[in-house]
């Protein structure tokens, strides 16, 4: 019995793990990587077949060069930073108080709070707005907007989570004679650890793959994003796309974030388990 | 209330003072400036006659209301969106779930399988829906492996199906983010207390029978996440079937935000506007309770 | 904590003045001077622009086609060209960024009257009337790009035409020795070849809009008698009998058969490779299908197996749907300076450059001075001929363009009738009809 048990663990288990993961992630993973190293006719009809003649480095220096990249990861930096941080100071700050204080003003203040997860957002009003207030196609206003569409959503998460924290806890900092900013910073924030680790990286994904926000307010402006220099490398010609390029672009746009996730994977995950190790 | 531990005060001091309402002034300046204002604005636009062609704007009163109620692309879209949402919500999570527990002992071979499944996330949808588009043609990669394995000819038309594309499209959204889920149900089952396993575990309680009676209980707030993610991202994202399908087949994977993208690129900018109206209410309508439920079950455990 | 939710209240109401002002102007900028006509300069195309930026504004398909142009400008006056490449779909995204107050100096744009609406022209667009270009364009060209008889649209490429290109050595086997007269005897040679087991036609239905084709090939005698005026003042419907019918017609081929098997989800990039290697036998498509079949093989090639007719119902009239590639808008915006740059670039690429720009995108010339350069396929010669005697298509010639694609779309997946398509293209083409403030609508 025991025997089997373990036959399972290890082999029959990590078996199924290997070939699920090859499959399921493997398969497609390998179709962008393969087109992405084709020329511009052959990738035309992208499949699984590996190039007749490698492209790789052509492709990869084109899609680089010709989608500016360095210039686009520059700002998709400048707007996700700032807006990422923002939006849990921001809100975690809000979500504090909105957990711990009650009566009508402060449900009424809350249910306004998250009902931006349900709206969408508005994106020509927002942009006139923006030039209203000189700051369309900049980055601050990209932030602003950013800021605006996630705070919602940060609200929700932190809320829910600041009220399984404890009050004897920020009881005890207040005894020691501890401003409310003081007992946010030093004793709440530490505890939120999770959720905002969590809330880091959704957010984080959402921002560096949005397309559509970034192109009204940025595109055509000085700032560009990475998810909107694809379009320059996409097509040759009418009803044509450069698939070799397309796909070379994403693997590179998906780059840093694969690096960052395996680098700091374990890191991530702890965030998100609030330390609890097993 | 708390017994006071300090020699000096006798009560603690009013809640307005312990947690000041000028920690809401920011969130709620961004919020009300960069959100509410453009979004009521929008929805003021609904009863107006906006478009591309002309530059002025006039009320329309409730005409462009009654010309969505009274259209039944509408109502299609609106069956589309909400079946695309619940099967998404509904694998998404499911895989999520299947993969952290499969995933779950801290194995070399687990953690890297891990990260592999997780780079699916980091990928934008753009990428997604082109691969996809690319492996499910009738004469493509997957309908080639199947044959492989069957020995005949496969020409399943995945994304071509005017009534199954639509749960495909919703596999293809799930796939994209199970990691995502499945990293968030690994930080639940991490949590639950070993001495609450232990006990089980001497009163002789089977893998299923622990993970029915007790890990899934207690995982409520993760299933919880994972649920308003899927939910709140489907209704409101629509990148990856974009990517996949356009739409199509014969309209019957077009989601409402995709007929609304195509209503404003018809020039017709304010009958855009109701219909994000309705998209508003039905995503409060529905998502809502559901989310609702969720975390009136947690509080319960 | 009042006084607190009053402050709020003031920055909101404050930021809402703002929006509102912003609001009814619409697009802040634009000069809304149009009491007559102005008369236009026209610079020398090879004067100095130093210091000067204009913005254009190109879709996926077509942002690679100026860059030599843009080059040469660049170093001929100084002036500098920043090129915004619009994510897909261009037409959806370009009007709503306008809708923002974005605006460009100029703008690759599709030159039909229902797509130029979408830019405003008379109020947003320069006037390009007497422009020093247009006496050097072919006759055909001249005709077309105008709104309520101005026009706004530099043609710089030879607008596509719909016609059949066929596989040569399909239609010798099928014994078809000369192109079909009318459609009748396409169907009949259509027939001929699928009895040897050919797919007589590739449909692409799956990108939806290589649908819209065959319904207007057999409305071409139609258009001509003024078809789709008559529907832009509704005095004819899409669901009466003309247009109805030649939905209907379409729909028998498709229960026929005459399509390939995989026509529901077939693409457009898999119909050049298919009419090449003779799995299909005819692709009725626009003239730039010519480029597709160019990515996989040599003019040598095409110029040996590729033959191409144009088709109508009773005859072999072409029918011409200028395309988002064949011309480019100029914008007011207000600054004198930039709105004369854009006049510049315009005729420094139709004047000074095209000689050099035609031979560098080996595409037919649309000026009778300036000869095609050799290594454009024959089919491509043999369409633009046919221009000259081609019927407008209803991108062309109505004045709104409804998703009439869509619902052919749908009826070739089977989820739509023809009494569906046509009626539900008639409400929508109705309901934009409204929104441009047509009469009679």
């Amino acid at each position: 019995m025991r025997n089997s048990a373990r036959a399972w663990s290890r082999l029959v288990h990590p078996a199924v793990v290997i070939v699920l993961a090859a499959v399921v992630i493997g398969i497609p993973l390998w179709l962008a990587l393969v087109t992405s190293a084709k020329s511009q006719g052959e990738a035309n009809l992208p499949d699984l077949s590996l190039p007749r003649v490698w492209h790789l480095w052509d492709n990869y220096s084109q899609a680089f060069s010709q989608g500016h990249m360095l210039w686009a990861l520059f700002g998709s930096l400048l707007v996700m930073v700032p807006s990422v941080a923002g939006v849990l100071i921001f809100g975690s700050l809000a979500s504090w108080v909105l957990a711990r204080r009650t009566g009508r003003v402060m449900a009424v203040l809350y249910s306004a709070a998250i009902s931006g997860i349900i709206l969408p957002p508005a994106v020509v009003t927002i942009v006139l707005l923006l030039r209203q207030l000189h700051l369309a196609s900049t980055p601050t206003g990209m932030v602003l907007v950013y800021m605006g569409m996630y705070m919602s959503l940060v609200i929700f998460f932190v809320t829910g989570f600041v009220r399984t924290i404890p009050v004897e806890v920020e009881e005890a900092a207040r005894m020691d004679g501890a401003r409310p900013l003081g007992i946010f910073i030093k004793v709440v924030l530490p505890l939120l650890r999770p959720v905002i680790a969590t809330a880091t990286i959704l957010i984080c994904l959402y921002i560096w793959n949005d397309v559509f926000y970034a192109f009204f307010v940025l595109g055509g402006g000085t700032y560009s994003t990475l998810p909107l220099n694809l379009y320059s490398v996409a097509s040759s010609n009418l009803y044509q796309n450069n698939w070799n390029l397309v796909f070379a672009y994403v693997v590179l746009m998906s780059l840093p974030l694969i690096v960052v996730f395996v680098v700091a994977q374990r890191r991530i995950i702890s965030g998100i388990t609030g330390g609890a190790v097993k | 209330m708390i017994p006071s531990l300090s020699a000096a005060s006798g009560r603690s001091p009013r809640r307005a003072v312990l947690y000041p309402s000028s920690f809401l002034a920011p969130a709620f300046a961004v919020l009300a400036v960069f959100f509410f204002l453009p979004t009521v604005f929008n929805f003021v636009y609904a009863f107006t006659d906006w478009s591309a062609f002309h530059d002025d704007i006039r009320p329309v009163g409730l005409a462009n209301v009654k010309a969505v109620l009274s259209n039944g692309a509408l109502l299609s879209s609106l069956r589309i969106t909400i079946v695309y949402a619940v099967l998404v919500a509904i694998m998404q999570t499911g895989f999520g779930l299947g993969l952290a527990l499969l995933l779950e002992r801290d194995t070399r071979i687990n953690r890297f399988a891990r990260v592999v499944f997780f780079i699916p996330v980091l990928m934008s949808a753009l990428a997604v829906g082109y691969t996809f588009q690319a492996l499910l043609k009738p004469d493509g990669p997957l309908n080639g492996l199947l044959g492989a394995l069957i020995g005949q000819q496969v020409t399943i038309p995945w994304l071509g199906s005017t009534t199954w594309t639509v749960v495909t499209v919703a596999f293809v959204n799930s796939w994209k983010w199970m990691g995502l889920a499945m990293v968030i149900f690994l930080a639940g089952l991490k949590t639950i207390p070993a001495d609450v396993l232990e006990a089980a575990r001497i009163d002789g309680a089977g893998r299923w029978r622990t993970f029915r009676s007790i890990r899934f209980p207690l995982i409520a707030p993760a299933v919880t996440f994972n649920v308003a993610t899927a939910l709140l991202g489907s209704f409101n994202g629509f990148d990856t079937i974009l990517a996949t399908t356009g739409g199509g087949p014969a309209q019957q994977t077009e989601v409402l935000d995709i007929y609304i993208f195509r209503v404003y690129g018809n020039g017709l900018f304010a009958q855009a506007t109701t219909m994000s109206l309705a998209l508003l209410l039905l995503v409060a309508l529905l998502a809502f309770p559901v989310i609702g439920y969720l975390r009136k079950r947690e509080r319960v455990l | 904590m009042k006084t607190r939710g009053l402050t709020r209240a003031a920055a909101a109401a404050t930021c809402g003045a703002l929006l509102l002002a912003g609001c009814s102007a619409g697009n802040p900028g634009t000069s809304s001077d149009t009491a007559g006509p102005v008369a236009t300069t026209w610079p020398d195309p090879g004067a100095g622009l130093q210091g000067v930026t204009l913005t254009l504004w190109m879709s996926t398909q077509t942002a690679a086609m100026a860059d030599n142009v843009i080059k040469a400008f660049e170093a001929k006056t100084g002036a500098k060209i920043t090129k915004v490449v619009i994510p897909d779909v261009y037409e959806t995204n370009a009007p709503t960024k306008l809708a923002t107050g974005a605006k460009p100096d100029l703008a690759t744009w599709q030159p039909t009257g229902s797509m130029l609406a979408l830019l405003k022209p008379s109020t947003d667009l320069q006037s390009l009337d007497g422009a020093p270009w247009l006496a050097k364009q072919t006759p055909a060209i001249q005709k077309l790009g105008l709104v309520n008889g101005h026009h706004y649209a530099a043609f710089v490429n030879v607008p596509s035409v719909l016609g059949v290109f066929y596989n040569k050595s399909v239609f010798q086997k099928a014994g078809i020795t000369s192109p079909p007269k009318n459609f009748s005897e396409l169907l009949a040679d259509a027939q001929k070849i699928k009895t040897k087991g050919v797919a007589p036609f590739f449909g692409a239905a799956g990108d939806q809009w290589p649908t819209q084709w065959w319904p207007q090939v057999l409305l071409a005698e139609a258009s001509k008698k003024g078809l789709w005026e008559r529907v832009s003042q509704n005095k004819e419907k899409f669901t009466d009998p003309e247009i109805l019918g030649a939905v209907r017609q379409f729909q028998d081929m498709v229960k026929q058969g005459l399509f390939n098997k995989d026509d529901k989800t077939s693409k457009y990039t898999e119909s050049g490779p298919a009419l090449l290697k003779g799995e299909a036998a005819m692709v009725l498509q626009l003239t730039s299908f010519a480029s597709l079949m160019q990515s996989t093989a040599d003019t040598a090639t095409i110029d040996r197996e590729i033959g191409w007719f144009p088709i109508s119902k009773d005859g072999n009239i072409a029918t011409s749907v200028p395309g988002g590639d064949n011309a480019l808008v100029a914008f007011k915006t207000g600054d004198p300076k930039r709105e004369s740059g854009a006049r510049q670039f315009l005729r420094f690429w139709l004047e000074t450059y095209y000689p050099d720009y035609v031979k560098s995108a080996g595409t037919v010339s649309i000026e009778p001075a300036v000869p095609t350069p050799a290594g454009v396929p024959e089919v491509v010669k043999q369409a633009t001929a046919a221009l000259g005697d081609a019927a407008g298509s209803m991108q062309q010639n109505a004045a709104v363009n409804p998703d009439f694609y869509v619902n052919l779309a749908n009826m070739v997946n089977g989820t739509m009738t023809p009494e569906q398509v046509t009626s539900t293209t008639q409400s929508q083409f109705a309901q934009l009809a409204q929104a441009l403030g047509i009469q009679g609508f």
